[in-house]
């Protein structure tokens, strides 16, 4: 039995709300002369009159104003699964992402990922309007984690998918708007990681646009790539998924196949409402 | 699925990582984007200027021309007896190639947000691509620079003044250590500047105070004994003055001051990478 690819083991995030305010040297330096001579903290203050977060909130932390934005997460993922991560807006499905793809840290817990990891994220990332068509299929490429020699071997690929093999020393900035969106994409498809995060809040695209993305994601599972699929669509998640997590107020409350979480997910939605 | 690979590519997510935990195997996949991220930056600088690339060259000689002019011929501030322009461009060779990687480096983590947000790769690589894309403006600089040298060895009553020696063999070892000295500090600076903003604004007066605090625009010699300890403790100046006595054969060359300019560099650069590393983790949470 080979390991399961993505491993969760009680994964959790804090936010700290309070200091958020407090982002100049000058507020800091406040802060640290004012407990210097005892006098309580003025924000710490404001904080535990206006308690934003309810003592009774599920996803109170240990201070006042913080947060926990996951808590105890944990789960795995099989080698050539789909999962489907559905939760309202705020559940913490972002952040677990974030998390997976390594651009924050946990607070506390583990994740084991065992494989080459991108994200089909905002496209164009790292896109230069100076340079040309194609130096930027290279720049882009190497962002989202491809190698060179990878991008050259799948270079005529990824221009002809793009359709401007007329513009491709042209740079990017006088391009349209939607030739722009279309190289970007063209790049992003023709990744070829073991594990693929969508979020699908990030991709954000005129309806043929969003078609294309499907397409793409359910040629890329045939693959036998594993994905995690964040997305608001039930639509998407029921044909695309095979399993389904439900995460709220930055826990698991469901995990099974994805049809029964949606309706788990539909039934608890109708239920807040009453 | 091969095993082997699998195990390449293990990676485990935990917080608090110990300081000194680096992602050297990330470092080395990623060298391609490093290539690109230089070559971006170093073709994407004068485009769409007309002179283009020639701004490499102008700059520098712009900078000499107004150091000659003010305190050259209007102050008259000595040069150890060397023809101002050939002391101001050896010294402006040096420092700009200081300052343009502390520029670039300082503000890593803030003008990469939008991306280090979004994907990962190692956070040291713009930093590093930064010292790189600008050695190869350094050297076309030197370039320069010795056409001068040449000039005023052969052409001009200079010639005798004028004595290139053995140092010119350490400029290698001085050139990466005014590189790692200014990714070292942009590295705190960048760090820092991760929550606290208003360092970016320090900037400016930070790199016009160091320069009158290194021998630029005045030699090291005319330092009293008074002030002489702060050219001692700013490794800066050893490195100015370790060019001019290489290139020109003037200048004040001390194995200590040298010695100790290297041990603060090489502490500087690895506080800095600690600092940084730490930082990168949840610098997006801050931002």
């Amino acid at each position: 039995m080979p390991k399961p690819i993505i491993q969760v083991e009680k994964l959790s995030k804090l936010y700290d709300l309070g200091v958020v305010g407090a982002t100049t040297f000058r507020d800091s330096m406040e802060r640290r002369i004012l407990n210097l001579l005892g006098q309580p903290d003025k924000t710490r203050k404001i904080g535990l009159k206006h308690r934003t977060i309810a003592l009774d909130d599920p996803q109170a932390g240990p201070d006042p104003n913080s947060i926990w934005a996951l808590k105890d997460i944990s789960f795995t993922v099989e080698r050539g699964e789909i999962l489907g991560i559905i939760g309202r807006n705020g559940a913490g499905k972002s952040t677990l992402l974030k998390i997976l793809s390594r651009i924050t840290e946990p607070t506390e817990g583990k994740a084991v990922i065992r494989g080459r990891v991108s994200s089909l994220l905002e496209i164009g990332t790292g896109f230069h309007p100076e340079l040309t068509g194609r130096d930027n299929i290279y720049l882009n490429g190497c962002i989202l984690g491809m190698r060179k020699l990878e991008i050259d071997s799948k270079f005529d690929e990824i221009v002809a998918f793009s359709g401007i093999e007329k513009f491709l020393d042209t740079p990017v900035k006088r391009y349209s708007s939607g030739m722009f969106v279309r190289l970007a994409f063209a790049v992003a498809a023709h990744l070829e990681p073991e594990i693929l995060f969508i979020d699908e809040v990030l991709s954000v695209g005129d309806f043929d646009f969003q078609q294309k993305c499907l397409r793409k994601i359910g040629e890329v599972s045939k693959e036998g790539r594993t994905i995690i699929f964040v997305s608001h669509s039930m639509n998407a998640i029921e044909t695309i998924c095979s399993r389904g997590i439900i995460l709220s107020q930055g826990r698991v409350v469901f995990e099974g196949s994805q049809l029964d979480a949606i309706r788990c997910y539909i039934a608890s939605s109708t239920e807040n409402k009453k | 699925m091969d095993t082997h690979k699998e195990r390449d590519y293990e990676f485990i997510i935990q917080p608090n990582k110990s300081w000194f935990y680096f992602d050297w195997k990330g470092l080395s996949y990623y060298r391609d984007l490093l290539f690109f991220i230089v070559k971006r930056d170093f073709y994407s600088k004068y485009k769409q200027a007309v002179l283009g690339p020639f701004w490499f060259i102008i700059s520098p000689l712009a900078t000499t021309l107004v150091f000659t002019v003010v305190f050259g011929n209007m102050i008259k501030i000595p040069t150890d007896g060397m023809p101002p322009v050939l002391f101001y461009l050896c010294g402006l060779l040096a420092w700009r190639y200081f300052v343009a990687c502390l520029n670039g480096t300082s503000d890593t983590l803030v003008s990469n947000a939008h991306l280090f947000g979004k994907v990962y790769f190692p956070r040291l690589i713009p930093p590093i691509a930064v010292v790189i894309s600008n050695f190869f403006s350094f050297i076309l600089e030197l370039i320069v620079f010795l056409v001068f040298i040449f000039y005023f060895k052969f052409f001009t009553l200079a010639d005798s003044k004028i004595q290139p020696n053995f140092i010119i063999f350490l400029l290698p070892l001085l050139v990466i250590q005014i590189a790692i000295l200014s990714m070292g500090i942009g590295l705190w600076i960048s760090a820092l500047t991760a929550k606290y903003r208003d360092l970016i604004f320090l900037m400016g007066f930070l790199t016009q105070l160091w320069m009158y605090a290194t021998p630029v625009i005045y030699p090291a010699s005319m330092v009293s004994q008074k002030w002489r300890i702060f050219i001692v403790v700013n490794p800066m100046s050893s490195v100015v003055e370790a060019f001019r006595y290489a290139f020109l054969g003037v200048g004040l060359l001390r194995v200590d001051y040298l010695l100790f300019s290297a041990v603060a560099t090489l502490v500087i650069f690895l506080s800095g990478l600690l600092v940084f590393n730490k930082a990168e983790k949840t610098f997006i949470d801050t931002v």
